[in-house]
């Protein structure tokens, strides 16, 4: 017993010890800067994404009231935080570390850059440099993703164009992943691909992927280097999964549903016991009317009055 | 109860006699407006801790995270169980035909509607927002125990008040032309409640009929009033109550509590009352047997209740029982179950402790007892809980009652009191009709002297 103690104190210390350890942010990535320039529009974009993903664990900027965790998430505002690059804090939402979620897949890149553009406005010295400009120079607003699906093979095509030397041409070599969009963040479908001299991507689609209950899904690719090409991407419903329905948990009857959804035979019984009681006393009650008028006529005989 | 009444005492002599004594208490004297005027004052105070808690909410409780239920819904489970007495005097015994409940069985009444009329304040009083009571009817689920425990509460109070009520209302005819040194308000109110009883052989007819019903009708809702209490806590998973005879178990352990409360009642009636003709120590022979009858079986479901999971040790229950046993609430625990359930019981099995005097000692005894029974049930294991919450202060996990919970429990308690004092001031506490028909019919007990 006593040893079972000792090896589990020894592997709390050791988490402990692990979780502790600093964060080390490879240099090329920690170099990393935003592809476009922060401004009232991504802090204010930021700071919603940070009120539905990150609040709930680091608090509001500022107040220091993070949840308590081992190590503690801290404050956005804080020495800690602002002290990373912001080629750091965008390796660490994406990579994540104990506690701290990786936000690789959730949040597209450049909502990071808008998140990080909210945490940078707590910082009055801060001054922002931004990534120059590189791949497709001045084509990075007009590039396409066309998403189709083919039954045959089950395979989900990319089709990467974008506009080059006045001409939509296909992009060659382009990273390209797909998501299926679930209940908690996005499932990362097959894997990352690279276009074709077509500017082609091919999926190959699992073929027992849950879909709605017409076996709809939603569908999301994504170019990785956004630095590149902005935030390309494109969202489509295709009919791919496999039809599920599920009942939501308050549809039937139940001892934990509302009250409308009662399980018949517990409202039958709580009804009828209330009314065969409640009948009872108020035939009782009656009693007492009936003595009430027995004595009217009565009353002389009364022996005390 | 039986099926005839023999009207033959209204003509008697003795009756007047009996009418005489058993009114003699009644009315405003000068040391019931004295100790009214003090259950009053106290209950000012206590009323104004409750303002306290109103304005700033539970926060002045020692209520937290862990442990949201505390004294509160302990003291309910106390009240509850203590006006069960009420069936088990009146229905239970009487029923089945002894006689000598007849002069204590309207006091079990008066504690029976007093105890469930006040339990219903007893959970506002542990609400944040009370104001929101009304929810509880608007919005209440029929799968919700805790609507069950408002219909079952409310029925058994209506029935106890009936049962009080109605085997009352000869009495006030017979002493309507008694009291002419009475104040008029309340020469008034015995005209307006005796409803035109005549005595005659027909209304008392219809007496025996309705009291027949609810005498029997109480029994079952009785059962359920405390069973569903105790379902409160039993149908969640906590260890300490998951527990499948926690019905049973609240059960018996009221009529522990109740039979308490109705000894410490009779004694004040036979002293202060000076009623020991009518009260005699035979009667508190009897209800001590009848402690020790209630108490050995409610020892019965204790071992029940403690010895079966302490066989298994489950690991979220090995840390309960650890904390009954031998930790934090030892010295409670053991106190209650050794001064409140086992001496009682040894006790009274001699014929000397079920003498008047020892019998108050002990009823005072397992009475406290049972109160802080309900706390040892309902607190321990709130501490503990099987899943429990990250850098929670120690504050919240561990429950101090503050001072201001404490004067709103004692106001629920003054207000029983108060209720009791009342009914047993203004009505006379003793069947009259009952003793003088027993009396004048030569029915009388023989062991009665
Ligand atoms: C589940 C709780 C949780 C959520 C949600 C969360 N974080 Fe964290 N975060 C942590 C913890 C814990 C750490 C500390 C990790 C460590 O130091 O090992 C941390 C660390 C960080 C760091 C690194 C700070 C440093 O040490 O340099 C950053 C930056 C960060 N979080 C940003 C975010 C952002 C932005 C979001 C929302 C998109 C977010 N976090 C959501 C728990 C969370």
């Amino acid at each position: 017993m006593k040893k079972r103690y000792l090896s589990l104190l020894l592997i709390v210390l050791i988490s402990f010890r692990l979780s502790a350890q600093e964060w080390v942010v490879p240099a090329e990535n920690g170099a990393k800067l935003s592809p476009f320039a922060f401004s009232d529009s991504t802090r204010k974009a930021g700071a919603v994404l940070f009120q539905t993903n990150c609040k709930s664990c680091h608090g509001d900027p500022g107040k220091n009231n993070a949840i308590a965790l081992v190590p503690p998430p801290p404050d956005p505002a804080s020495a800690k935080m602002q002290g990373n690059s912001d080629g750091a804090l965008f390796f660490k939402l994406v990579s994540g570390k104990g506690p701290m979620p990786s936000f690789k897949n959730t949040i597209s890149s450049t909502d990071l850059w808008r998140v990080i553009s909210y945490i940078r406005s707590f910082n009055e010295k801060y001054v922002q440099q931004i990534a120059p400009k590189s791949g497709i120079a001045g084509a990075a607003e007009n590039v396409k993703v066309l998403l189709t699906w083919s039954k045959e093979t089950n395979q989900v095509q990319a089709v990467i164009s974008a506009m080059k030397e006045k001409r939509i041409q296909p992009i060659a070599g382009a990273e390209v992943k797909l998501f299926a969009k679930r209940y908690f963040g996005n499932l990362l479908i097959d894997e990352a691909r690279n276009t074709d001299a077509q500017g082609k991507a091919i999926f190959n689609f699992p073929k027992d992927l849950p879909g709605d209950s017409a076996g709809f899904v939603q569908l999301s690719a994504r170019l990785t280097d956004d630095a590149a090409f902005g935030e390309a991407k494109a969202d489509t419903t295709l009919a791919v999964g496999v039809p599920t329905y599920r009942p939501p948990l308050n549809e039937q009857r139940a001892m934990w549903n509302v009250v409308q959804k009662t399980p018949i035979w517990l409202l039958l019984a709580y009804i009828f016991t209330v009314l065969a009681v409640w009948s009872f006393i108020f035939y009782v009650l009656l009693q007492i009317r009936a003595i009430y008028k027995a004595g009217i006529n009565k009353n002389q005989d009364t022996i005390d009055s | 109860m039986s099926s005839e009444v023999n009207t033959d005492f209204l003509h008697d002599k003795r009756l007047d006699a009996i009418a005489a004594d058993l009114l003699r208490p009644v009315g405003i004297s000068k040391g019931f407006l004295i100790w009214m005027g003090f259950l009053t004052i106290s209950l000012m105070g206590c009323i104004y801790a409750y303002y306290i808690q109103w304005d700033k909410g539970l926060i002045v409780t020692g209520l937290r995270d862990y442990v949201s239920w505390g004294m509160y819904i302990a003291n309910f489970i106390f009240f509850v169980a203590t006006s069960l007495v009420g069936m088990l005097i009146s229905s239970v015994l009487g029923l089945i035909g002894f006689k000598w409940v007849k002069p204590i069985a309207r006091i079990a009444e008066i504690i029976a509607v007093a105890f469930a009329a006040v339990a219903g304040l007893v959970i506002v009083s542990d609400m944040g927002r009370p104001e929101r009571l009304p929810y509880v009817f608007m919005y209440g689920r029929i799968q919700s125990p805790i609507l069950w425990d408002v219909t079952v509460v409310t029925t058994y109070m209506v029935l106890s008040a009936l049962l009080y009520f109605i085997p009352l209302i000869p009495d006030l005819a017979i002493s309507k032309g008694r009291m002419g040194h009475q104040p008029k308000w309340l020469q008034a109110t015995y005209e307006f409640l005796s409803v035109n009883w005549n005595h005659s052989s027909y209304q008392y007819k219809i007496l025996l009929k309705a009291v027949r019903i609810l005498l029997i009708l109480i029994i079952p809702t009785a059962f359920a009033i405390h069973t569903v209490t105790s379902w409160l806590l039993a149908v969640t998973l906590r260890p300490g109550w998951d527990s499948s005879i926690f019905g049973p178990y609240f059960l018996t352990g009221a009529f522990v509590a109740g039979s308490a409360a109705v000894v410490i009642m009779m004694y004040f009636v036979r002293t202060n009352y000076k009623l020991d003709k009518y009260l005699t120590v035979y009667h508190f022979d009897m209800m001590g047997k009848l402690l020790v009858l209630v108490s050995i079986v409610y020892l019965y479901f204790n071992i029940n209740e403690f010895l079966v999971p302490a066989y298994k040790l489950k690991t979220a229950d090995a840390i309960h029982l650890h904390e009954l046993f031998v930790g934090e609430h030892a010295m409670l625990f053991w106190s209650v179950q050794l001064l409140g359930l086992i001496l009682p019981i040894i006790l009274l099995l001699f014929k000397f402790f079920r003498k008047p005097f020892p019998m108050l000692v002990i009823s005072i005894v397992v009475l406290v007892a049972a109160w802080f029974k309900r706390y040892i049930i309902v607190v321990p294991t709130q501490e503990n809980p099987f899943l429990p919450k990250q850098f929670v202060p120690h504050a919240w996990m561990v429950y101090q009652p503050t001072v201001i919970e404490t004067a709103i429990t004692m106001g629920t308690i003054l207000l029983a009191v108060i209720i009791i004092t009342i009914l047993f001031k203004l009505f006379p506490v003793i069947p009259i009709w009952e003793m003088a028909e027993e009396e004048c019919s030569g029915e009388k007990d023989k062991h009665q002297e």
